[in-house]
Order: C-alpha cells, then structure tokens, then sequence
C-alpha cells in the first residue's frame, strides 16, 4: 500500500497521488498494491438525461411558439399556402415523435396523449384553414377508432399487465365515444366515420366491462385512494 | 395468459418516504449502499443462488413503485433481482419514472458484495438485515437459516393502518402487506395517548442563525464522491472516552472541525448544524424494515465560547443526549403518525405534494451543514462472521456527509458528497492520524484525471 506523507494515511489502490490532498505519494515500486480498489473506475458518463430533458424542453418551446404564431396570419384555406401548412406539419409531426419517444415506456398512456395531440392538432389546423369540419367529421373519428383497435391488438402482443394500461386503455375508450358526442351536437355534416369510431368504441366497452370489469374497478380504487 | 396485475397485493408508500421521491436529484438519488468485504473473491454464481434464497424471504424488496392520482404505492412484482459486476459509479439512481424496476440491486467488484437500495424502500438498519442474511446465505451457499422477516410481524399487532386504510381491499399477499407497511403507524397502537398537539408560535418563527453550508465544484457526471476511511474502532472510541462523549458525537465534532479547517474564513457564517437519524427501532420494537427513524439536529457556533474539539464534541454530546431519549423521540414519532394520519395531506394530489416537499425539503437543507449516521456495531452468525473482512456503508449526499459502521474491529468512515473535493476528508484524516490512529483510505475515482490514471 503506498502512503501519504501530508495525511500519514495509507492508500488503497493504485492511486499515484493522495486521493485526500493531491500529494504525490510514496509508491514502493517492487511491492505491488496488495489491497486493491475498493471501487472499480467506472468512465464518466454524460448526462444522457440532461441532453434529452434540454432537446425536450427546447422542442417543446419551438413548437407551441410555431402553433401560437399561425393566429398572427390570415385565417383561411388560400391564406396557409405551401410553405405555412409544411411549418406546421413538420410541427406536428416533431410533436407526436417527442411525445411517442417521451412516453414509451407505456405504449397505453403514450396512446391516450397521442390521441389527445393529434386531435388537438387536426382541430387547430382546420381552425387555420378556415373552419371546414374535416377534423371533426374525418380527422378525429379515424384517429380515435384506430387507435382503439391498434391499443387492444397491442396490449395483447406485447402481453402487457392488465393493471399496467387498463386505465388508459379505459381512457382512449372514453375519448372514442367523443365523436358520438360531436355528432349529437349536430357539428358534423358527414356522420359515418364518427358512427363507425362510436359502434368501436361500444364494442371495446362492451369488452372492457365484460372480460375486464374486475381489474378496472380495482386498479381505479388503487389509483385514486385517498 | 398473464397474470392479472390488479389482483396483487400494494400498500400505499408513506409521507415520510415520500420525502425520498420528492427530494432525488440527479447528483443525490436517494440510494444508499451496504457493502461487505470477504476475505476471497467473490464468486458470482454463489452470490446469485444466495440473492434468489434471500429474495424469497423478504416480500419488501419485490416491491415495484408506482404512481396514482394521490399517493405512490409499493407494489408487489414477479421480478427476479440478477447479481451483476459492478459498473455503475456508487449510489446510481435506482427508480425511474414509469420504469416497473426493483428498487434495490446487488453488485460485486472483487472481494464486495454491494447492496444498494433507494431509500423510498427502507432505511440503513432496515437493509442490514437483507444484507446480513444475504452474506449468511453466500456463507452458507444455501437458505439462510434464520426465520422469514414477516413471520414475527404476523404474530404483532400490526396496527391500525391495516384496518384502517384497508377494510376493502382484497390482499392476495398478506407477507407482502406486512412488510410493506409504514413502520411508524405499525407501532401507533403501542404509544400512550397523548395530550392534543399544540402549535406554538416558536415553532413556526426560527431565529435566524447563519448557517455554513459547504460549497464546491460538481462532479463531472454527478456521480457522488466516496472516499472511505478505514480504522481500528478501538482506538478511535478511546479518544471519544477521553472526551466523555459517545462515538457518533465524537466523530461530528471531528468533522466539525475537518470542515471548519478545510472551510478557511468563516465569515458570518459560523454556525455549523449536523443532522442525525437515530434509528427508532431501538425504543419502539418494530420489525418493519421500512424508513423508521427520526432526525435529531445538533449544532456549533464557533466563535463565541471554547472551540477546541473537545469542547465541540462535548457541547454536541449535551444536545444529542436529551433528544435522543426515548421521551424526546416519541415526541417526534408521534409527529410522523400526525403526518401520516393527516386528512388535509391525504386530499393533496401527489405532483402538489412532490412539489410542496421538495421546497420543503430545500428549505430544510439551507439550515444544514453535515448530515452524519451512524448503523453502530454489526456481526454475522458463523461462518459468515469469519467470511467477512469489512462492512461498509454509505449514502448519496446533497451536502457533505459521512456514514459509519464497525465490523471485527474495524471502524469504517465513509464520506460522501456530491463534490469534487475532499479537503475536508483530508482534514478529518489528519485529525485522526495525529492523535495516532492508523487510518487506511479507499476512494471512489470520481474526476477525468483521476481516471485517466487507470482507464486508458
């Protein structure tokens, strides 16, 4: 063991300067260090997390500032023009890749904040181009079907834990029967793929409380105890 | 077909070990490290055929967390720990948001066998025990022989909490539930009643006392810094008996004084402040191996009296002894059941409550200098005590701290600190080898040119 003479302690190791002050230290070169680290030298790492959280942040800001600058243009379908609908699609389409990488460790959760943005997203845009209801007639509906088909067929291939996305597979349920809700508000004018998303969005249901009914109400009791 | 996960057994995690999840960091994680030398090296696949005997006896630390809508929750889990080389820097986080994963890991490098644990889960002394029958188990290289952990707690009352919190619920795993429970409401029943809390102005208005922080320069990956100190526990507590105060006491007025000296001028700020758990397990017999402790604030203002170290250790022996009694603690463990029991803190949602503890948790951390713990003593049953060479112990630090434990004789004094200096060990180390002990010095390679020297 080799030893500081600042400290007077020994070292572990193959330190060639005191771990302590910096000092040099006296290494006897023909005895090799019988003790030997207690800590393996891990490399540095960098902050990997630090990185993403900085991308995330400064996407995050560069797409809600690029959304909320559409409302300083003209609001209508000849006004977006080419270059205005490409902004806001590579907008879009930055947002639901951020969203589906930030929540990827719940395919389900990820599915619910999905629907939720591209609805969201479709609204606005057609609100920009003048309010012709294509979000609301065509947009929504399909996004909300889909994805109920697409989160039971996945739930069941990756074998995911019914406790695990029973709630938010619940939740695009619930926002699958919003279409349903559009159309008896009279805000469609074409009601097949909202009815088509609803009769879906039944079945799952029907499914849900059938095959599922038990797990539900336990993992909502668990999730909202007081 | 899977299992259905909503039919297993989960207990709500405790304010007290909330405190762990709203106050992680990147450079303090809130995990802490057991680990035992060997006299050989350590083989790997006896290690794991000791986890996995282990494992099966400690229903805890199966324990998954998750978040709902008004608290965290321990949940039970099929996932099995796997023994791995260590290749993380000590103290690396061990829960991730939305990640389903054990919230404890155990490593070997060389001679150690490592357990880590985030404090969320348990406490020092709670992991002690997993780390004594794990050592046990390698010993033996077949079940430990002790009794399963949640055996004795079936046999006490365990609590109100159980009743309380839980008339409807159905609990597949009731090893699980007991081990799981929050250790302070485990012994509500046992306290006397007491007089209605009273809230008194002085609680609330604090004198303001400048206290000395410690400042310096991060590690570069905010790894925390570790550098252990090795000596002969004898000798050290001749020097605490000579002082007339206790070990714990006698090391904070040494580490004091090592940062006091690292620290130069003082300036204004010339009060240093100490926190210390004391493990309430000693007054209140519990076998919970959740959090269980209280902390106990002692402190120094240099300057204005005797300062040498014997004065210091004894003015921190004069303040430790009185609120480390029993009657001073139930003080305090009655105040965490408050907390536990409290109806207001019961409708917060938890992002609020992440948010509102975590200022609180600041403010906390702006009062202290050190924090310091002490596990005491620790032997194993043959032929793990003869196996085993040294025991060490240490924590994630948001401030410089330092954790102790003896093993065969040797006192093990592990500093932790999320900077990349270590004048003040340097310090502490002088004051120990000048009054004549021999101090031995392991050290975590923390800085580029401190690797650079052994990774090419």
């Amino acid at each position: 063991m080799s030893r500081c003479d600042g400290c007077r302690v020994e070292v572990e190791g193959d330190w060639s300067s005191c771990p302590l002050c910096g000092t040099p230290l006296d290494t006897d070169q023909s005895a090799p260090a019988a003790v030997p680290e207690p800590f393996p030298a891990v490399p540095l790492g960098y902050s990997r997390r630090r990185v993403f959280r900085v991308l995330f942040l400064t996407s995050l800001a560069v797409i809600v500032g690029s959304f909320i600058a559409q409302l300083l243009f003209v609001r209508d379908a000849d006004g977006i023009g080419a270059a205005r609908s490409v902004w806001l699609g590579l907008c879009a389409m930055w947002l639901v890749a951020i969203m589906a990488i930030s929540k990827r460790h719940n395919i389900a959760k990820g599915t619910v904040w999905l629907v939720v943005l591209i609805g969201g997203v479709c609204a606005y845009w057609d609100y920009l181009t003048g309010w012709n209801g294509w979000s609301l007639d065509w947009a929504i509906p399909i996004v909300c079907g889909c994805s109920i088909i697409a989160l039971l067929i996945t739930v069941r291939v990756m074998r995911t834990e019914v406790g695990d996305h029973i709630l938010y597979s619940a939740l695009t349920v619930a926002l699958g029967l919003a279409p349903v809700g559009f159309l008896w508000l009279g805000w469609l004018s074409r009601p097949i793929p909202s009815v088509a998303c609803g009769i879906v969005a039944v079945l799952a249901l029907a499914f849900l409380q059938v095959a599922r009914g038990r797990p539900v109400r336990t993992e909502l009791a668990k999730r909202l105890h007081l | 077909m899977n299992k259905s996960a909503t039919g297993r057994t989960w207990v709500r995690l405790d304010n007290v070990s909330n405190i762990f999840l709203a106050a992680r960091t990147d450079a303090d994680p809130k995990v802490f490290r057991l680990a035992a030398e060997l006299t050989e090296p350590v083989d790997p696949e006896r290690l794991q055929r000791a986890l996995d005997a282990t494992y099966d006896h400690y229903p805890l630390y199966h324990a998954v967390l998750r978040s709902g809508v008004f608290w965290y929750y321990l949940q039970a889990s099929d996932l099995r720990p796997v023994v791995t080389a260590e290749d993380h820097h000590t103290c690396a986080p061990l829960y991730q948001t939305d990640k389903r994963n054990l919230l404890f890991r155990v490593s070997h490098h060389r001679r150690r066998i490592n357990l880590e644990v985030f404090h969320a889960l348990s406490d020092g002394a709670g992991a002690m025990r997993f780390l004594t029958d794990l050592v046990s188990a390698y010993a033996a290289d077949s079940a430990p022989a002790v009794e399963p952990e949640v055996e004795p707690q079936r046999g006490l009352s365990i609590d109100s909490f159980t009743h309380y919190f839980r008339r409807r619920r159905h609990t597949p795993d009731p090893a699980f539930d007991a081990a799981a429970e929050s250790a302070a409401l485990g012994v509500a029943d046992t306290l006397p009643a007491a007089p209605r809390p009273r809230w008194r102005v002085g609680r609330l208005i604090r004198p303001r006392i400048r206290v000395h922080r410690v400042k310096g320069t991060r590690t570069p990956d905010n790894r925390t810094r570790a550098v252990e100190l090795s000596l002969p526990a004898k000798d050290m507590l001749e020097l605490a008996r000579a002082e007339g105060v206790s070990p714990t006491m006698y090391l904070t007025g040494v580490f004091f004084e090592s940062v006091r000296r690292s620290a130069g001028d003082l300036g204004r700020a010339r009060t240093f402040v100490a926190s210390v758990p004391v493990n309430l397990r000693q007054f209140y017999p519990s076998s919970s191996a959740r959090n269980f402790f209280a902390t106990v604030l002692v402190s120094h203002t240099y300057g204005i009296g005797a300062d040498d170290l014997g004065s210091v250790c004894r003015d921190l022996e004069a303040q430790f002894r009185p609120k480390a009694t029993p009657k001073a603690l139930e003080k305090k463990l009655r105040r965490l059941i408050r907390v536990e029991k409290s109806p207001i803190l019961r409708i917060v949602p938890r992002p609020v409550k992440d948010v509102v503890l975590g200022w609180l948790n600041q403010a906390h951390n702006r009062h202290l200098t050190v924090a310091v713990s002490n596990l005491g003593r620790v032997t194993f049953d043959e032929p793990a005590e003869s196996l085993v060479e040294r025991i060490g112990f240490h924590v994630s630090a948001a401030r410089p701290q330092f954790c102790a434990i003896t093993h065969a004789g040797t006192l093990v004094v592990t500093f932790t600190s999320p900077f990349s200096e270590t004048d003040h060990v340097a310090e502490f180390a002088r004051i120990l080898t000048g009054a004549g002990i021999r101090v031995r010095v392991g050290a975590a390679r923390v800085t580029e040119s401190e690797l650079a020297e052994v990774i090419r």
